[in-house]
């Protein structure tokens, strides 16, 4: 079985990582040359605090931090699936970012008081960083929410579809319960979530903006790992939520096709020739 | 969207400092889009915008010329008074002796 920690850090990474490289690929289209500018930063931060993560876990694995990014097959990435979605328009790219962001900042929120002593300093180091990604999110939605029809009503469908598969960053991940005895995280998933559909659900309230889909969420499913490592709902054994069964299974490294196409992309040049160096 | 100045500042007793322009729907698009488009490698630590149609001139840019003579407000218009002082100090004391 994998370490806790590892297995812990590498959701972390792998969603830093594969949302960032769905950012960078606004390099060049985003709306405005200003925020094509700013979208781009935000990608290489993003970036970067995953190959933050990674050299961590080839610290304490002795692995290659530019292998563990690059040179894993498809099934090992652990990220949710939110992340490796398509851009699609720039109002799902937006509410992808938003619902990432707040949920980033929980978890970083948590993970700052972390029993390794190494982690707890460096997510300080990072939460710096996304407190920018948070205000960026909430300026841009403040600005959809409040602009023309058309706008606000893409944001808000986008904000449906993109929800339900947020809730897939809380999933446990691989020997959870062994992290949160070791105090690597102290806060569960479970937990997190429960604080995100809160947020969630005031903020979008404020804007304006519609919350049936964060109550169907409150009510929903409690999702507990099985003894197969397996996700099931506690209630009579489905899920509420209408398209979960796309948007969830990430930390288990169910991947699916929109995945393919972005590993191709990213992977290609590591594969071409590994170990290359700048 | 509107047209914001941005200033920068490199150190907290410095002046800010123009530095180039976004266009944003308000202000705190524009200071968001300025703040990677001209503090992202470090050049300052702080960031002013300002909205470019709150920003007021001359509409006659040649009522700033300066026609006339004007170097009594130059110092370069006082570079003999050294000269004049040492003539009347040494006048005085010539009159001294004598």
């Amino acid at each position: 079985m994998t370490d806790p920690l590892v297995s812990m850090l590498l959701a972390l990474a792998d969603d830093e990582l594969v949302l960032g490289h769905r950012h960078s690929e606004w390099t060049g289209f985003a709306p405005h040359i200003e925020e094509d500018v700013a979208f781009s930063s935000i990608a290489q931060d993003e970036i970067g605090h995953a190959a933050a993560y990674y050299s961590l876990v080839a610290k304490i694995t002795g692995d290659d931090p530019d292998r563990l990014a690059l040179g894993r097959e498809k099934h090992e990435y652990r990220n949710a699936i939110l992340c490796e979605r398509a851009n699609g328009d720039w109002g799902y790219t937006l509410a992808r970012h938003w619902l990432y962001d707040h949920a980033d900042a929980l978890r970083l929120e948590a993970l700052e008081s972390s029993a390794h002593e190494e982690l707890g300093p460096l997510v300080t180091k990072i939460r710096r960083e996304e407190r920018y990604h948070l205000l960026h999110a909430d300026t841009w939605l403040k600005r959809v929410s409040q602009g023309p029809v058309e706008g606000r009503k893409r944001l808000a469908d986008s904000i449906g579809i993109a929800f339900e598969e947020s809730l897939g960053l809380f999933e446990p991940f691989e020997g959870e319960q062994d992290a949160l005895s070791a105090g690597w995280i102290p806060v569960s998933s479970s937990e997190l979530r429960q604080r995100f559909v809160r947020q969630v659900a005031e903020k979008l309230d404020a804007l304006g903006l519609p919350t049936h889909m964060t109550s169907h969420a409150e009510e929903g499913a409690e999702f507990v790992a099985s003894s197969s490592g397996d996700l099931i709902a506690s209630d009579n054994g489905e899920r509420s939520a209408p398209s979960a069964d796309d948007g969830f299974g990430g930390r288990r490294g169910r991947r699916t096709p929109d995945f393919d196409a972005l590993w191709e992309d990213m992977t290609s040049m590591y594969r071409t020739s590994p170990g290359a160096r700048w | 969207m509107e047209t914001w100045e941005v200033f920068r500042r490199h150190g907290h007793r410095e002046p800010f400092e123009h530095c180039g322009t976004v266009t944003a729907s308000d202000h705190e698009m524009a200071l968001l889009t300025a703040k990677e488009c001209f503090l992202r490698r470090r050049e300052g630590e702080h960031l002013w915008v300002v909205r470019r149609s709150d920003i007021h001139s001359f509409q006659d840019e040649s009522l700033l010329e300066i026609a006339a003579d004007k170097s009594y407000r130059f110092n370069s218009g006082y570079r003999d008074v050294v000269e004049k002082r040492e003539r009347a100090k040494a006048r005085a004391k010539e009159l001294a002796s004598s």
